[in-house]
């Protein structure tokens, strides 16, 4: 473990607010419109609220789901969003409009995942074992038979030619084209999220048991890392597929996928946080990782062959509930427990 | 700390068979004018929101999680259900969670122990269970299931006693008892209760730890009571009637004072004597006095039986009978008068055991040493963890001036220093609940702990 650098630190803070916004409630899902021109936020008691991504007005209050919404996802043409809840229901919105373009049934009573795939026109639903495929508008395509347990997540491959379940097992992937599970990824404890490295060439898990699986997906190989303080339920991908990066702890945890991958590799372990960490978000096409901490610090690093670096820090007054970067990468959406949600600036390094 | 103020919300498991009345327990919980909200996850399907309630259908999802050399097997459906019931802005006052009648309790009770979220957000109150006292015969010899709700519960409510006859009543409240030493009884009908029977009732809190019933943690001893007698130099009878057994043990030893550390000592040497071989004494025979002389009064087979004894030393002595004296009509008399004893006790008799699932209390005065009883309790729950349902305990440990204070569940446990001990006599309580428990193998374990 080594410590971070107060050196390193620039003269001038680059994280700089551009505006504010309160939902009072609980936000459970945050999410840019891929055009970044929409921040979608939705609230744990229903509602979801499109605010304009440049200035902060309000653009549409959508209903969500009588007793609560669970997620949302944006379609690539960021003319859709998708949401799902505890009314069973899935539910595609008009962003512009703000009005409901479809509403399908989950198949359960809590619809608790949802995934557009990035290329081609499939959404997927998860609510409790119930496996659903549709169209991007929201034809049902496919259901499939139930899976062994609850699943945890759904999660697209980069290519939209596969996406992958999580459940207490293990990783299960599928071809949206075919019925039939394409490979299963088995693991003896309860996984709880999952996520592609966006080459496609590992899925890593965060599980119940305080573990991290680095699955090879083309040969199905099992890297468990273990030690985490807590269930690991943060995991983030940097663009270039070199760099995951871990909660499960106060500690954000950065594994070296380069050269042979991270087995038997130590692990950076970043300390700067109190709390435990709640949310981490690499940019989209840059080496900066934000992490957002129970205790309502955000912190923005750099991540690179050198140690680490805090670039940035910021403290909000509740734990962080969401973080978001925009299509440029030049600004964070970042969502406290509290309802606050602050859109700021992170200058180029 | 946040102990001074709970922000935790509390949790109440509700367990029993099909049929022994968990539903209507439950409506009863949320019609009743408590002015609680109230969350409930049942094992049914659906969500269904009652006034400002909120009721939950839940799959049942166990799975088994092995941290290092801990295993448990946890409801991960719960953790999943609570979590996100705990990010709604309007909080609940109070959670119960309702198990499918063939559950066995230990999964829901080990989910508040593993995930920090469940840690942090909630508390587990209490296991209460729902006897159905007509039907639960059907099941109580062969079903593990009916067993271990029995074991797990912080309270049991002997629901239907309308339907069974007084002294079948009697009979299962014994049985539970041997069963679950630790538990609150309650005899209901229609699951009438007092809201404050059930909920709020601090089971595994570790503050309530020392609320033991004391009774339950006294050892079970070779004799059923004693007295004690301010005897002056002089010729004493022990005078017995015609009883329900033909002979009775009995030992009459010195006691240094009144105190109770005195009387502890002397129990100790009780229960030493009486593991001694009994001499036989007949009517007008001598009765031996003090430590290692365990007597077997043999009764004639009619009338009064008259044994003697000569104190030389006057003091405080006390007598210890293995029957209680009034089912013999006992009494002690000098010269022609009976005296009463300054001070009695019953104790709990040692029955038999025949059940499988049973609680194990233990008393011992000393302190601790707390590497010897890690170690100890280590390995006791490394191997007989899954057997052990339940454990609390308040101890003495060497070196510290506070009581430390334990609760677990299976291999799950947590403990910490509680009050300081101050005048009090410093002395170890220790209760398991649980399957095929050896009660000397526990004792012996325990004692091995004592500080040399």
């Amino acid at each position: 473990m080594r410590q971070r650098k107060r050196k390193s630190r620039p003269a001038q803070p680059p994280l700089k607010a551009i505006w504010r916004a309160t939902i009072d409630d609980h936000p459970i899902g945050l999410a840019w419109s891929p055009d970044s021109k929409i921040v979608a936020v939705a609230g744990v008691s229903g509602p979801i609220m499109l605010f304009n991504g440049a200035d902060g007005a309000l653009q549409h209050r959508l209903p969500g789901h009588a007793f609560d919404t669970m997620a949302i996802a944006w379609r690539k043409d960021s003319q859709r969003l998708a949401s799902v809840g505890q009314d069973g229901k899935a539910r595609i919105w008009d962003a512009q409009t703000g009005t409901q373009k479809a509403e399908m049934d989950g198949g359960a009573s809590w619809v608790e995942r949802v995934a557009f795939s990035p290329v081609g026109d499939w959404l997927v639903s998860a609510a409790g074992r119930k496996l659903r495929l549709w169209n991007s508008s929201g034809e049902l395509i496919r259901e499939y038979p139930d899976a062994n347990s609850t699943i945890t997540d759904v999660k697209w491959r980069y290519d939209g030619k596969q996406f992958a379940i999580s459940a207490y097992n293990g990783v299960v992937l599928y071809d949206p084209a075919e019925p039939e599970p394409l490979r299963r990824f088995e693991w003896q404890g309860s996984t709880l999220t999952l996520e592609w490295s966006p080459d496609g060439k590992y899925i890593a898990t965060g599980d119940q048991d305080s573990t991290v699986h680095f699955w090879i997906t083309d040969t199905g190989q099992d890297l468990q890392m273990w030690g985490y303080q807590t269930k690991v339920l943060e995991l983030a991908w940097s663009f270039n597929s070199r760099y995951l990066a871990t909660g499960g702890g106060t500690h954000v945890v950065i594994w070296d996928c380069s050269g042979k991958g991270p087995e038997n590799t130590r692990p950076a372990m970043l300390e700067g946080h109190q709390g435990l960490i709640k949310h981490l978000k690499f940019q989209r096409q840059g080496m900066l990782l934000a992490s957002g901490g129970k205790e309502g610090m955000l912190g923005i690093w750099k991540v690179g062959k050198k140690t680490p670096a805090l670039l940035a820090d910021a403290v909000f007054k509740a734990p962080i509930a969401s973080l978001a970067w925009s299509k440029d990468d030049r600004r964070i959406a970042v969502a406290d427990e509290s309802g606050t949600l602050s859109i700021a600036a992170v200058q180029r390094v | 700390m946040m102990n001074a103020v709970e922000e935790r919300v509390p949790v109440t498991v509700l367990t029993g068979f099909l049929g022994s009345g968990k539903t209507t327990l439950l409506n009863r919980i949320l019609t009743e004018n408590h002015g609680k909200k109230i969350a409930v996850i049942e094992n049914e399907f659906g969500e269904v929101g009652i006034d400002n309630d909120l009721v939950i259908g839940a799959e049942e999802e166990i799975f088994e999680m092995n941290n290092g050399c801990i295993c448990c097997t946890v409801r991960g459906d719960l953790i999943r259900i609570l979590g996100h019931l705990m990010k709604r802005r309007d909080k609940f006052d109070y959670i119960m969670v309702e198990t499918t009648g063939m559950a066995d309790p230990g999964p829901v009770a080990q989910t508040f122990y593993v995930d920090d979220d469940m840690q942090q957000k909630l508390h587990l109150d209490a296991i209460v269970t729902l006897v159905d006292a007509k039907h639960i015969w059907e099941h109580i010899d062969d079903s593990d299931e009916a067993k271990e709700q029995v074991a797990f519960a912080d309270v049991i409510l002997l629901n239907k006693i309308d339907l069974v006859a007084p002294a079948d009543l009697e009979k299962l409240e014994a049985r539970i008892k041997s069963m679950n030493s630790m538990a609150k009884i309650y005899r209901t009908r229609d699951a009438v209760v007092e809201m404050d029977n059930i909920l709020n009732v601090g089971g595994f809190n570790l503050d309530r730890a020392m609320e033991i019933d004391p009774k339950f943690m006294e050892p079970e001893y070779p004799f059923e009571w004693s007295g004690i007698y301010q005897l002056s130099a002089g010729t004493y009878n022990w005078v017995m009637g015609e009883g329900p057994d033909p002979a009775m043990g009995a030992a009459l030893l010195p006691l240094a004072n009144m105190g109770l550390a005195a009387q502890e000592a002397t129990l100790m040497d009780a229960v030493l004597t009486f593991s001694e071989d009994e001499q036989a004494l007949a009517g007008g025979d001598t009765m031996r006095l003090g430590k290692g002389q365990h007597n077997q009064l043999v009764l004639k087979e009619n009338g009064e039986t008259v044994f003697q004894f000569t104190i030389q030393q006057p003091g405080y002595y006390m007598l210890f009978t293995e029957h209680h004296p009034d089912e013999f009509a006992a009494r002690l008399s000098a010269a022609d008068s009976a005296l009463a004893p300054l001070e009695e006790r019953e104790y709990k008799p040692d029955h038999e055991h025949d059940e499988e699932v049973t609680s194990v209390g233990i008393t011992l005065a000393g302190d601790l040493d707390l590497e010897q009883l890690n170690g100890w309790l280590g390995t006791l729950l490394r191997e007989q963890g899954q057997d052990i349902f339940r454990m609390k305990g308040v101890l003495s440990v060497r070196g510290w001036d506070e009581r430390f204070v334990f609760q677990g569940v299976h291999m799950l446990f947590d403990g910490r220093p509680d009050r300081p001990w101050g005048d009090d006599l410093r002395h170890n309580k220790m209760i398991f609940i649980g399957r095929n428990l050896d009660r000397a193998a526990l004792e012996n374990g325990f004692r091995d702990c004592l500080a040399a």
